[in-house]
Protein backbone atom coordinates (compact mmCIF):
# COMPACT_ATOMS: atom_id res chain seq x y z
CA UNK A 1 0.00 0.00 0.00
CA UNK A 2 1.20 3.22 -1.01
CA UNK A 3 0.75 6.48 1.58
CA UNK A 4 -0.03 9.40 -0.10
CA UNK A 5 2.03 12.35 -0.45
CA UNK A 6 0.96 14.66 2.59
CA UNK A 7 1.25 11.64 4.58
CA UNK A 8 5.32 10.98 3.39
CA UNK A 9 5.29 14.87 4.23
CA UNK A 10 3.94 14.56 7.54
CA UNK A 11 5.92 11.22 8.44
CA UNK A 12 9.11 13.15 6.91
CA UNK A 13 8.39 15.98 8.81
CA UNK A 14 6.06 15.76 11.70
CA UNK A 15 4.84 18.99 13.04
CA UNK A 16 4.52 20.14 16.71
CA UNK A 17 6.15 16.69 17.63
CA UNK A 18 7.56 16.91 21.61
CA UNK A 19 6.02 17.23 25.26
CA UNK A 20 4.79 20.18 27.38
CA UNK A 21 5.01 19.39 30.90
CA UNK A 22 1.48 17.54 31.82
CA UNK A 23 1.29 18.80 35.12
CA UNK A 24 1.32 22.54 33.86
CA UNK A 25 -2.44 24.38 34.37
CA UNK A 26 -3.03 25.42 30.88
CA UNK A 27 -2.23 22.18 29.19
CA UNK A 28 -4.17 19.22 28.51
CA UNK A 29 -3.04 16.08 27.86
CA UNK A 30 -4.62 13.77 25.55
CA UNK A 31 -3.23 9.52 25.74
CA UNK A 32 -4.81 7.23 23.07
CA UNK A 33 -4.25 3.85 22.13
CA UNK A 34 -5.40 1.38 19.21
CA UNK A 35 -4.93 -2.01 21.04
CA UNK A 36 -5.60 -3.87 17.28
CA UNK A 37 -2.55 -2.47 16.38
CA UNK A 38 -0.48 -1.54 19.53
CA UNK A 39 -0.64 2.23 18.41
CA UNK A 40 -0.10 4.50 21.22
CA UNK A 41 -1.10 8.22 20.58
CA UNK A 42 -0.31 11.56 23.10
CA UNK A 43 -1.49 15.11 22.11
CA UNK A 44 -1.44 18.04 24.31
CA UNK A 45 -2.61 21.57 24.38
CA UNK A 46 -1.44 24.84 25.42
CA UNK A 47 -4.33 26.80 26.35
CA UNK A 48 -4.74 30.72 26.81
CA UNK A 49 -6.84 32.62 29.20
CA UNK A 50 -8.96 33.22 26.26
CA UNK A 51 -9.61 29.48 25.87
CA UNK A 52 -7.66 29.59 22.99
CA UNK A 53 -5.37 26.57 22.14
CA UNK A 54 -2.45 28.99 21.12
CA UNK A 55 0.36 25.35 20.73
CA UNK A 56 0.32 22.01 20.41
CA UNK A 57 2.46 18.92 21.00
CA UNK A 58 2.34 15.17 20.23
CA UNK A 59 3.78 12.01 20.34
CA UNK A 60 3.01 9.12 18.29
CA UNK A 61 4.86 5.30 17.70
CA UNK A 62 2.39 3.76 15.67
CA UNK A 63 2.49 3.72 11.23
CA UNK A 64 3.03 6.39 9.18
CA UNK A 65 -0.95 7.41 9.22
CA UNK A 66 -1.10 7.32 12.68
CA UNK A 67 1.92 10.07 12.54
CA UNK A 68 0.87 11.94 10.25
CA UNK A 69 -2.63 12.02 11.38
CA UNK A 70 -1.54 13.11 14.87
CA UNK A 71 1.11 16.07 12.89
CA UNK A 72 -1.55 17.03 11.07
CA UNK A 73 -4.39 17.58 13.80
CA UNK A 74 -1.93 19.10 16.31
CA UNK A 75 -1.87 22.15 12.69
CA UNK A 76 -6.05 22.31 12.92
CA UNK A 77 -6.04 22.48 16.63
CA UNK A 78 -4.05 25.87 16.74
CA UNK A 79 -5.62 28.95 16.94
CA UNK A 80 -8.70 27.81 17.75
CA UNK A 81 -11.23 28.09 20.87
CA UNK A 82 -11.56 24.39 22.46
CA UNK A 83 -15.19 23.86 21.27
CA UNK A 84 -14.16 24.54 17.67
CA UNK A 85 -10.92 22.14 18.34
CA UNK A 86 -13.55 19.46 19.62
CA UNK A 87 -15.88 19.86 16.57
CA UNK A 88 -12.53 18.62 14.21
CA UNK A 89 -13.87 14.72 12.77
CA UNK A 90 -12.05 11.89 11.92
CA UNK A 91 -13.29 11.66 8.16
CA UNK A 92 -11.77 15.59 7.44
CA UNK A 93 -8.29 14.16 8.76
CA UNK A 94 -9.00 10.89 6.51
CA UNK A 95 -10.14 13.07 3.64
CA UNK A 96 -7.08 15.48 3.73
CA UNK A 97 -4.63 12.83 3.66
CA UNK A 98 -6.39 11.09 1.54
CA UNK A 99 -5.95 7.70 3.82
CA UNK A 100 -6.86 4.35 2.65
CA UNK A 101 -9.98 2.45 4.10
CA UNK A 102 -7.82 0.17 6.34
CA UNK A 103 -5.76 3.05 7.71
CA UNK A 104 -9.53 5.23 8.63
CA UNK A 105 -8.94 4.06 12.47
CA UNK A 106 -5.55 6.51 12.63
CA UNK A 107 -8.04 9.13 11.81
CA UNK A 108 -10.33 8.31 14.59
CA UNK A 109 -7.21 8.17 16.76
CA UNK A 110 -6.57 11.54 16.24
CA UNK A 111 -10.22 12.66 16.44
CA UNK A 112 -9.60 10.84 19.66
CA UNK A 113 -6.67 12.43 21.44
CA UNK A 114 -7.96 15.43 20.15
CA UNK A 115 -11.18 15.10 22.66
CA UNK A 116 -8.94 13.49 25.39
CA UNK A 117 -6.81 16.42 25.18
CA UNK A 118 -9.41 19.17 25.91
CA UNK A 119 -11.39 16.84 28.47
CA UNK A 120 -7.95 16.62 30.53
CA UNK A 121 -7.80 20.41 30.40
CA UNK A 122 -11.10 21.10 30.96
CA UNK A 123 -10.97 18.83 34.33
CA UNK A 124 -8.01 20.58 35.29
CA UNK A 125 -9.02 24.42 35.06
CA UNK A 126 -12.21 22.95 36.78
CA UNK A 127 -10.88 21.90 39.62
CA UNK A 128 -7.96 24.48 39.33
CA UNK A 129 -10.57 27.36 39.34
CA UNK A 130 -12.35 26.45 41.89
CA UNK A 131 -9.12 26.22 44.08
CA UNK A 132 -7.71 29.54 43.10
CA UNK A 133 -11.62 31.06 44.31
CA UNK B 1 -6.83 -43.71 14.17
CA UNK B 2 -3.81 -45.73 12.29
CA UNK B 3 -6.24 -47.42 9.80
CA UNK B 4 -7.37 -43.76 8.57
CA UNK B 5 -3.85 -42.84 7.72
CA UNK B 6 -3.82 -44.28 4.24
CA UNK B 7 -5.95 -41.57 2.20
CA UNK B 8 -7.42 -44.50 -0.10
CA UNK B 9 -10.68 -43.05 -1.96
CA UNK B 10 -12.34 -45.05 -4.42
CA UNK B 11 -14.71 -43.18 -6.31
CA UNK B 12 -18.16 -44.55 -4.91
CA UNK B 13 -20.41 -42.65 -6.98
CA UNK B 14 -23.23 -45.01 -7.03
CA UNK B 15 -23.42 -44.22 -3.37
CA UNK B 16 -23.68 -46.84 -0.22
CA UNK B 17 -26.39 -46.44 2.29
CA UNK B 18 -26.57 -43.31 3.31
CA UNK B 19 -28.41 -44.10 6.69
CA UNK B 20 -27.35 -45.60 10.13
CA UNK B 21 -24.15 -43.63 11.23
CA UNK B 22 -24.42 -41.88 14.48
CA UNK B 23 -22.08 -39.22 12.80
CA UNK B 24 -23.65 -35.60 12.98
CA UNK B 25 -21.64 -34.28 10.31
CA UNK B 26 -22.94 -34.75 6.60
CA UNK B 27 -22.44 -38.05 4.53
CA UNK B 28 -18.89 -38.14 2.70
CA UNK B 29 -18.68 -37.00 -0.87
CA UNK B 30 -17.49 -40.09 -2.36
CA UNK B 31 -18.53 -42.76 -0.93
CA UNK B 32 -22.03 -41.15 0.79
CA UNK B 33 -21.43 -43.02 4.22
CA UNK B 34 -20.86 -41.55 7.67
CA UNK B 35 -17.80 -39.55 7.72
CA UNK B 36 -16.97 -40.82 11.06
CA UNK B 37 -15.76 -37.93 13.81
CA UNK B 38 -16.30 -34.41 12.27
CA UNK B 39 -13.16 -33.00 13.68
CA UNK B 40 -10.91 -35.67 11.41
CA UNK B 41 -10.33 -34.91 8.09
CA UNK B 42 -10.89 -37.99 6.17
CA UNK B 43 -13.92 -40.22 6.02
CA UNK B 44 -13.60 -42.97 8.17
CA UNK B 45 -15.68 -45.52 5.87
CA UNK B 46 -13.40 -44.62 2.90
CA UNK B 47 -10.74 -42.75 4.28
CA UNK B 48 -11.24 -39.96 1.15
CA UNK B 49 -10.22 -36.48 2.55
CA UNK B 50 -13.16 -33.98 3.24
CA UNK B 51 -13.83 -30.28 2.83
CA UNK B 52 -12.72 -29.09 6.32
CA UNK B 53 -15.29 -28.25 8.85
CA UNK B 54 -16.17 -24.83 10.24
CA UNK B 55 -15.11 -26.89 13.88
CA UNK B 56 -12.45 -24.75 16.63
CA UNK B 57 -8.45 -25.09 16.09
CA UNK B 58 -8.79 -27.21 19.70
CA UNK B 59 -10.82 -29.51 17.95
CA UNK B 60 -9.18 -29.85 13.93
CA UNK B 61 -6.08 -30.60 16.13
CA UNK B 62 -7.83 -32.77 17.97
CA UNK B 63 -6.93 -31.14 21.19
CA UNK B 64 -8.61 -30.29 24.90
CA UNK B 65 -9.34 -26.07 24.54
CA UNK B 66 -6.82 -24.26 26.69
CA UNK B 67 -4.38 -21.64 27.03
CA UNK B 68 -0.64 -22.48 26.03
CA UNK B 69 -0.72 -26.16 24.95
CA UNK B 70 2.56 -27.76 25.71
CA UNK B 71 4.32 -27.60 22.50
CA UNK B 72 5.63 -30.67 22.01
CA UNK B 73 1.95 -32.21 22.21
CA UNK B 74 0.98 -29.12 19.94
CA UNK B 75 3.92 -30.29 17.26
CA UNK B 76 3.09 -33.86 17.42
CA UNK B 77 -0.81 -33.11 16.93
CA UNK B 78 -0.21 -30.92 13.85
CA UNK B 79 2.24 -32.76 12.34
CA UNK B 80 0.58 -36.53 12.68
CA UNK B 81 -1.69 -34.73 10.52
CA UNK B 82 -0.29 -32.15 8.63
CA UNK B 83 1.83 -35.76 7.08
CA UNK B 84 -1.95 -36.77 6.29
CA UNK B 85 -2.72 -34.13 3.74
CA UNK B 86 0.74 -33.76 2.58
CA UNK B 87 0.37 -32.75 -1.54
CA UNK B 88 2.60 -35.71 -2.90
CA UNK B 89 -0.22 -38.34 -1.36
CA UNK B 90 -2.95 -36.40 -3.31
CA UNK B 91 -0.60 -35.36 -6.63
CA UNK B 92 -2.62 -38.16 -8.48
CA UNK B 93 -6.22 -37.70 -7.18
CA UNK B 94 -9.20 -36.10 -9.04
CA UNK B 95 -9.00 -32.13 -8.67
CA UNK B 96 -11.82 -32.20 -5.93
CA UNK B 97 -9.83 -34.41 -3.70
CA UNK B 98 -6.63 -31.86 -4.42
CA UNK B 99 -9.13 -29.28 -3.82
CA UNK B 100 -10.40 -30.14 -0.41
CA UNK B 101 -6.61 -31.46 0.88
CA UNK B 102 -5.40 -28.00 0.37
CA UNK B 103 -7.96 -26.44 1.95
CA UNK B 104 -7.70 -28.70 5.07
CA UNK B 105 -3.89 -28.07 4.97
CA UNK B 106 -4.83 -24.38 5.27
CA UNK B 107 -7.25 -25.13 7.86
CA UNK B 108 -4.72 -26.90 9.66
CA UNK B 109 -1.90 -24.81 9.42
CA UNK B 110 -4.40 -21.84 10.64
CA UNK B 111 -4.92 -23.96 13.69
CA UNK B 112 -1.55 -24.53 14.48
CA UNK B 113 -0.14 -20.83 14.12
CA UNK B 114 -2.77 -19.44 16.33
CA UNK B 115 -2.62 -21.86 18.92
CA UNK B 116 1.76 -21.43 18.83
CA UNK B 117 1.51 -17.85 19.28
CA UNK B 118 0.67 -17.18 22.87
CA UNK B 119 -0.81 -13.63 21.90
CA UNK B 120 -2.68 -15.01 18.88
CA UNK B 121 -3.86 -18.11 21.34
CA UNK B 122 -5.14 -15.74 23.97
CA UNK B 123 -7.22 -13.40 21.17
CA UNK B 124 -8.46 -16.74 19.82
CA UNK B 125 -9.16 -18.24 23.24
CA UNK B 126 -11.51 -14.69 23.88
CA UNK B 127 -12.84 -14.74 20.16
CA UNK B 128 -14.48 -18.01 20.78
CA UNK B 129 -15.89 -17.04 24.29
CA UNK B 130 -17.55 -14.20 22.56
CA UNK B 131 -14.84 -10.99 23.35
CA UNK B 132 -13.68 -10.46 19.98
CA UNK B 133 -13.35 -5.94 21.01
CA UNK B 134 -9.84 -6.34 21.20
CA UNK B 135 -8.78 -7.74 17.81
CA UNK B 136 -11.25 -4.73 16.55
CA UNK B 137 -10.47 -0.96 15.93
CA UNK B 138 -11.01 0.86 18.70
CA UNK B 139 -9.75 3.64 20.72
CA UNK B 140 -9.00 2.74 24.31
CA UNK B 141 -7.74 5.43 27.22
CA UNK B 142 -6.31 3.38 30.02
CA UNK B 143 -3.30 5.67 31.59
CA UNK B 144 -1.97 2.83 33.59
CA UNK B 145 -1.91 0.57 30.33
CA UNK B 146 -0.31 3.42 27.62
CA UNK B 147 2.24 5.28 30.17
CA UNK B 148 3.99 1.90 30.23
CA UNK B 149 3.30 1.49 26.83
CA UNK B 150 4.67 5.39 25.99
CA UNK B 151 7.20 5.44 28.14
CA UNK B 152 8.77 1.81 26.68
CA UNK B 153 8.90 3.00 23.26
CA UNK B 154 10.26 6.41 24.27
CA UNK B 155 13.28 4.40 26.05
CA UNK B 156 13.57 2.48 23.28
CA UNK B 157 13.93 5.24 20.66
CA UNK B 158 16.60 6.63 23.57
CA UNK B 159 18.40 3.82 23.68
CA UNK B 160 21.61 4.43 21.30
CA UNK B 161 23.90 1.32 22.45
CA UNK B 162 23.39 -2.28 21.74
CA UNK B 163 23.76 -2.70 25.86
CA UNK B 164 20.65 -0.12 26.35
CA UNK B 165 18.85 -1.95 23.82
CA UNK B 166 19.16 -5.48 25.20
CA UNK B 167 18.68 -4.17 29.05
CA UNK B 168 14.82 -2.96 27.51
CA UNK B 169 14.81 -6.12 25.79
CA UNK B 170 15.40 -8.19 29.12
CA UNK B 171 12.28 -6.12 31.27
CA UNK B 172 10.19 -6.88 27.90
CA UNK B 173 11.04 -10.21 28.22
CA UNK B 174 10.57 -9.97 31.83
CA UNK B 175 7.32 -8.33 31.70
CA UNK B 176 5.53 -10.99 28.64
CA UNK B 177 6.34 -14.03 30.86
CA UNK B 178 4.60 -12.58 33.71
CA UNK B 179 2.11 -12.08 31.43
CA UNK B 180 1.89 -15.64 29.78
CA UNK B 181 1.84 -16.80 33.65
CA UNK B 182 -1.12 -14.46 35.08
CA UNK B 183 -2.90 -15.21 31.58
CA UNK B 184 -2.44 -19.18 32.12
CA UNK B 185 -4.09 -18.39 35.71
CA UNK B 186 -7.24 -16.50 34.24
CA UNK B 187 -8.03 -19.12 31.59
CA UNK B 188 -7.93 -21.86 33.78
CA UNK B 189 -10.23 -19.87 36.40
CA UNK B 190 -12.60 -19.38 33.65
CA UNK B 191 -11.63 -15.22 34.41
CA UNK B 192 -12.32 -13.28 30.91
CA UNK B 193 -12.38 -9.56 32.50
CA UNK B 194 -8.87 -10.61 33.63
CA UNK B 195 -7.96 -12.31 30.63
CA UNK B 196 -8.98 -9.19 28.24
CA UNK B 197 -7.09 -6.74 30.59
CA UNK B 198 -3.71 -9.01 30.48
CA UNK B 199 -3.78 -9.60 26.51
CA UNK B 200 -3.88 -5.90 25.95
CA UNK B 201 -0.82 -5.71 27.45
CA UNK B 202 0.31 -8.27 26.01
CA UNK B 203 -0.28 -6.72 22.44
CA UNK B 204 1.74 -3.95 23.52
CA UNK B 205 4.51 -5.68 25.00
CA UNK B 206 4.53 -7.68 21.55
CA UNK B 207 4.76 -4.08 19.33
CA UNK B 208 7.36 -2.99 21.62
CA UNK B 209 9.36 -6.72 21.29
CA UNK B 210 9.22 -5.87 17.23
CA UNK B 211 10.76 -2.23 17.65
CA UNK B 212 13.08 -3.90 19.92
CA UNK B 213 13.95 -6.27 17.25
CA UNK B 214 14.21 -3.99 14.29
CA UNK B 215 16.09 -1.59 16.67
CA UNK B 216 18.63 -4.22 17.53
CA UNK B 217 18.76 -4.77 14.03
CA UNK B 218 19.45 -1.04 13.03
CA UNK B 219 22.32 -1.17 15.86
CA UNK B 220 23.77 -4.16 14.93
CA UNK B 221 24.10 -3.00 11.16
CA UNK B 222 25.33 0.45 11.69
CA UNK B 223 28.33 -1.24 14.20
Amino acid sequence: MAYSEKVVDHYNNPRNVGSFDKGDAAVGTGLVGAPACGDVMKLQIKVNEAGVIEDARFKTFGCGSAIASSSLATEWIKGKTLDEAATIKNTEIAEHLALPPVKIHCSVLAEDAIKAAINDYKAKHGESAAAAE
Amino acid sequence: MEQLADNRSPPAWEGRATGGGTAASSPCWSCRGPVGDADYAFCSTCGAVQPPLPITHFQRLGLASGFQIPRDQLDAAYFDQARRLHPDRFATRTPRERQFSQAQAVSLNEAYETLKDPLRCALYLLTLAGRSSIAQERTIRDPTLLMEAMEAREALEEATDLAAVEALAARQRADRDSCLASLQQLFDAGDLDGAEAVTLRLTYLAKLGEDIRLRRMRLAMSA
